[in-house]
């Protein structure tokens, strides 16, 4: 089945996958609540509740993805609202993968279901999602990969900046307790390697996402690399991991300053998607936009 | 003589260090952010006259054009030069194995075996879990699993330095600019004085052949418009199951594709021939042609009176005393919803701009068909098409490419790739036994230092004495 067979028709598939999406991301709201919730009261074993709604929700979300293919007959990673989705369902399930061994540690996943749900609702309030034919630039092999392998490296650099971001917290706090957020002293060691682990993965990932969007703008127009804010933010987002990288290998700053360097690393990943049109504004700056030829 | 050799040694422990890496790092960071808040490209007194800020600051440092300036090449240079004396420093250090690492795994067991009998139930494990016996010294067995990962490391950092080869060509010999082709004429590149980009080395000359527009086609799917609310209330509405998502009446073109069917011509005779398209471009010589898009003028006539105007463009008709929007011109092949595929009588749309902004459809006006407004009569009497090529010279792309790929591949294989090394040492204890100690190192996401100490445990089980 293809966009025009669709289109062609009404909109009722359309109609049941924009009311699943919002379940999706409600639930994933709710999961994000009940961590909340464990972290508040500390009663760990509330773990469990957040991640069975999780699964479920994960379940929900491949339906949806799934429903989203057959109604356009293509790759769901075209538009910015199907890009979001894939986000926020690859984020969530490379959590679900890597949280096995840390359950009981309820931050990472309120802070990853938080940003899922953030970003399932951000697709539904702030974008269409209109299944358009694809314009001719995006006609390409390259772009679908480009897409779903940079968003991919993104869902990764989320989880492992939420385990970061946990890790520190319960540093500090380990020094006056025993026992914080789910994590005894002995456990701080290997759960900072997860968050490193991830990075790793991640890493070639974001290589392979800039790589092949360079390959498609230069068989497209030309011209690989244009300095435009949303590639160069995609470059800084890069330069930052590869700095984090390299801080592993420097004794002193693999602590601090690498686990500084993961959190940046995140900021800019979020700049990336939200460019840096806000940034301007906020500095009096006339965007690139203002001036394009 | 020493103070030379001394700070000859001080540069080179500098431009080898990681430390050095992480700085120019975060210097790159600073100008690539200066380079997303600052409009690249833009001339500094339209700047200063769109409101924007720290003018002064931005003349003097180059800010509108940061990419380009000697201090954001020296810093470039300088990651380059550490990244190159950082490998080849690291090559000689890996090739001598001469790295002390702490093992991720360290054990001590004591066997109710001979130095022998452990040495042999170690190779039995060794040729067992696939490992190759690197190297055996007096009582030291070492083994590997997997390619060595410094190599690797070694290896995708030289393919950055051929990365940077691949950028230096290209900001060297490129160069760049647009053609504008009218059907049938043939054309030399580099005649017409469009914004050309020309690296410091690129060749003068033009190149010796013409590139001609046989035929420009275009492609449109038929569609109608989604009927999506834009406030967040009626999203939500959708959401509560009080309203559906329809779609409008409204007819929509979306472009499907854009073909020119160009010939390059040496010396008068035709060389090559392809149909471009988007993200299909035409190679020849060192050059790539890319279709990038296509512009149309529209004939009209009112009153005996002809004008030319380009599609989407606004003109104030004096006859109408109206203002008159040309916006959406068609033609082509058009791919409709039921699978039928049909030819489009050529058309543009009328739109009249009000002196308020708002704009009134007055409608669709076929070629050689007239339209009524106000009592005159407004004739579509033809159109002429030309297709926007870019062109492209650039010597370094290919080396960047096969450098890129590689150095995606082997950092991949680095990193969730495996690599293990374990490392015996056998100490004789008195009565005939042995103390073993084991060292275990792994590296890559997949290696499990853990699961091999646990094999190893299995395998040494009934020796070991608790
Ligand atoms: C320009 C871009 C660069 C990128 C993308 C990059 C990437 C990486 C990555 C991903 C790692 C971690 C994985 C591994 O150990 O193989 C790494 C490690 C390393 N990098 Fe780089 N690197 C770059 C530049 C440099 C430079 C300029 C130096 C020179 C000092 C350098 C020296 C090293 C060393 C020695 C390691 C191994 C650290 C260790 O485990 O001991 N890299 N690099």
């Amino acid at each position: 089945m293809s966009v025009e067979d669709v289109l062609s028709r009404g909109a009722h598939l359309l109609t049941v996958e924009v009311r699943l999406l919002w379940a999706v991301g409600i639930l994933y709201m709710v999961a994000a609540i009940l961590s909340l919730y464990g972290l508040i009261t500390a009663t760990h074993r509330s773990g469990r509740m957040p991640h069975a709604i999780l699964g479920f929700t994960l379940i929900l979300h491949t339906g949806v993805i799934l429903l989203r293919i057959f109604e356009t007959g293509r790759a769901p990673f075209q538009t910015l609202y199907e890009s979001l989705s894939w986000f926020s369902f690859t984020s969530a399930v490379t959590y679900l993968f890597v949280s096995k061994r840390w359950r009981r540690v309820g931050l990472p996943c309120f802070f990853v279901t938080l940003i899922a749900s953030c970003a399932i609702f951000y697709a539904l309030l702030g974008r269409s999602p209109e299944a358009k034919p694809l314009s001719p630039p995006l006609q390409s092999w390259w772009f679908e990969w480009h897409v779903v392998v940079a968003f991919s490296s993104y869902a990764v650099f989320v989880v492992s900046s939420a385990f970061e971001a946990t890790y520190l917290i319960a540093k500090r706090l380990l020094k006056t307790r025993d026992y914080a957020l789910g994590l005894a002293p002995e456990e701080l060691k290997p759960f900072r390697t997860m968050a490193t682990k991830l990075v790793i993965f991640g890493f070639p990932m974001l290589t392979f996402g800039i790589f092949s969007g360079a390959a498609w703008a230069n068989e497209a127009w030309g011209r690989y690399w244009g300095w435009d804010p949303k590639e160069t933010w995609s470059l800084i987002t890069w330069t930052v991991f590869a700095m984090y990288l390299h801080a592993q290998s420097v004794p002193r700053w693999r602590e601090n300053v690498a686990s500084t360097l993961n959190l940046l690393g995140f900021v800019c990943m979020i700049m990336t998607f939200l460019g840096v049109n806000w940034l301007s504004k906020l500095l009096g700056i006339p965007s690139l936009h203002a001036y394009a030829v | 003589m020493r103070r030379a050799e001394n700070i000859k040694r001080r540069v080179y422990r500098w431009f080898s260090s990681i430390k050095t890496s992480v700085y120019l790092f975060a210097l790159l960071v600073v100008f690539y952010f200066i380079g997303t808040i600052f409009p690249q490209g833009a001339d500094i007194e339209r700047y200063a006259e769109a409101g924007g800020r720290f003018v002064e600051a931005v003349r003097l440092f180059g800010f509108l054009d940061i990419f380009h300036t000697p201090l954001f090449y020296l810093v470039a240079v300088l990651l380059l030069i550490n990244l190159s004396v950082c490998t080849w420093d690291r090559f000689q250090r890996v090739r001598k194995r001469a790295w002390r690492e702490s093992p991720d795994v360290e054990r001590r067991l004591s066997l109710a075996l001979s130095y022998r009998e452990t040495e042999e139930l170690l190779e039995e494990f060794i040729k067992k879990q696939r490992f190759r016996l690197i190297s055996r010294d007096e009582d030291t067995l070492t083994a590997e699993k997997g390619i060595y990962y410094r190599y690797l490391t070694l290896l995708y950092h030289a393919g950055i330095v051929l990365c940077f080869a691949g950028f230096f060509l290209t900001g060297l010999f490129v160069k760049e600019g647009l053609l504008i082709l009218k059907q049938g004429e043939p054309t030399p590149i580099e005649s017409q004085m469009m914004p050309e980009v020309r690296g410091w080395l690129a060749p003068e000359e033009p190149p010796q052949f013409k590139i001609q527009l046989d035929e420009f086609r275009t492609e449109y799917i038929l569609s109608r418009k989604l009927n999506y609310p834009e406030d967040g209330l009626s999203r939500l509405a959708i959401a509560l199951g009080w309203q559906d998502i329809t779609y409008t009446e409204e007819e929509r073109f979306y472009p499907k594709d854009w073909f020119s069917k160009l010939r390059i011509l040496v010396n008068g005779s035709t060389a090559l021939e392809k149909t471009i398209e988007v993200n299909d471009p035409l190679r020849f010589e060192g050059y790539t042609f890319y279709q990038v898009g296509f512009e149309e003028k529209l004939k009209l006539k009112i009153n005996d009176k002809v004008f030319t105007i380009s599609t989407g463009r606004k003109k104030n008709i004096e006859e109408l005393g109206k203002t008159l929007i040309f916006t959406g011109f068609r033609k082509g092949t058009l791919f409709k919803p039921d699978g039928t595929v049909e030819q489009i009588r050529p058309f543009v749309t009328l739109k009249e701009l009000k002196e308020d902004g708002t704009r009134i459809t007055l409608g669709r006006l076929h070629l050689g068909e007239s339209m009524e407004i106000d009592g005159k009569s407004l004739r579509f009497e033809g159109f002429e098409e030309t297709s926007i090529l870019s062109y492209r010279y650039d010597p370094g792309v290919g080396l960047l490419w096969y450098a890129g790929f590689f150095v995606f591949a082997v950092m991949s294989l680095r990193c969730l790739g495996r690599w293990y090394m374990l490392r015996f040492r056998i100490d004789e204890d008195e009565g005939g036994k042995t103390i073993l100690t084991v060292a275990i190192h792994c590296r890559g996401l997949m290696a499990d230092s853990q699961r091999v100490s646990a094999l190893l445990n299995t395998h040494l089980e009934r020796y070991v004495r608790r």
